[in-house]
């Protein structure tokens, strides 16, 4: 996965996620807004219209004591958690 | 952390129904776009014709010949391998997609019986073609998932007795509704309240938290694998970015 770091302060980050779509975007933003010490997190798609730009960019703003690239690997963290959850109840039931 | 349950509704090999509590909505809206989208397929892309007699062109018999689901053994293929495929057909008969041959017996067609085209006297379809393992997202015809969808579960109380001169009206839903801890497919009752609640008030509320999921498959593989690989590709996403995080 192809990362570009467009803007990044201590408690802030803007980011672009190369090959990406709301399939995994939105999953991934709906963990880290469950993730401690994110305040917000959201992404654009096609970024203010700009021409040709598809790729979507991530945008975290966190609490003073958490650094966002952190709760950036936090939040990635809790999706595989999540898709470990979800498999194991799966086949559980299967 | 996150603690799921999941309760089937309906399990055949092709298609199920089940219910999964404590999902947030984005990730059950993930799994979805997952299974459409992102779990890969054989398809057939394409064909060389060595002869073909019949009355179709050779375009519209490679799209007829792509549309064809084939079974896709994930284990063992990864994205972008190619399997080749024959078949020969001699009219007068109907070339069906049970006639192709495959190069590696783990691909076929999934079902037997789609009509490829009806060859006449003297009529003869002769073909060699490439079938590639490709996403959804990359062309319609390599999606497993062929209907994937969830709704809420919805919880049905008994509110009390209905207006004693109250409108004579159906009240009709759909999905699956949770009575009392019970599961109960509309179908069930026709789809209407009134059927399994006469002359009683109730209220209808989707549960927090609770979809339930209605997969069918094309028949590439079973449910059970689509779900299993929508996931693990949800779950290689998160651990690449993790990984990118990281450096």
């Amino acid at each position: 996965m192809e990362l570009r770091v467009i803007e990044k302060g201590d408690t802030s980050l803007s980011i672009e996620v190369a090959g990406e779509d709301h399939t995994f975007m939105n999953v991934l933003k709906g963990a880290l807004l469950e993730t401690d010490g994110v305040a917000a997190a959201t992404y654009d798609m096609n970024p203010e219209q700009s021409g040709g730009q598809t790729d979507p960019i991530l945008t975290i703003k966190t609490e003073d004591n958490t650094d966002a690239l952190d709760a950036l690997e936090t939040g990635a963290q809790r999706v595989v958690e999540k898709a470990d959850a979800l498999e194991t109840a799966y086949n559980t039931a299967a | 952390m996150a603690e799921y349950d999941v309760t089937f509704i309906e399990r055949e090999e092709r298609e199920a129904r089940f219910l999964i509590r404590g999902v947030t909505p984005a990730f059950a809206n993930g799994i979805r776009r997952a299974m459409i989208a992102d779990v890969p397929t054989f398809s057939i892309d394409t064909v060389r014709v060595i002869e073909n007699s019949s009355v179709m062109f050779d375009e519209q018999i490679g799209l007829r010949l792509g549309l064809v689901p084939l079974t896709t053994p994930l284990g063992d293929f990864d994205i972008g391998d190619e399997v080749t495929l024959a078949l020969d057909v001699e009219g007068p008969g109907t070339a069906y997609s049970g006639d192709l041959v495959a190069n590696d017996e783990m691909v076929e067609a999934a079902d037997t019986d789609i009509p490829i085209i009806e060859l006449k006297e003297d009529q003869r379809l002769e073909l060699e073609a490439d079938a590639v393992l490709e996403t959804g997202r990359d062309h319609a015809k390599h999606q497993g998932g062929v209907a994937v969808s969830y709704r809420h579960l919805q919880g049905v109380e008994n509110v009390g007795e209905r207006d004693e001169f109250a409108d004579d009206e159906s009240h009709i839903i759909r999905g699956v509704i949770e009575d009392d801890g019970d599961l109960i497919p509309t179908e069930d009752f026709g789809n209407d309240l009134t059927n399994r609640y006469p002359d009683t008030e109730v209220k209808v509320e989707d549960v927090p938290g609770a979809f339930v999921f209605h997969v069918e498959t094309d028949g590439s593989f079973d449910v059970d694998t689509l779900v299993t690989e929508a996931t693990a590709t949800l779950r290689s996403r998160a651990e690449a970015l993790t990984d990118a995080v990281a450096l």
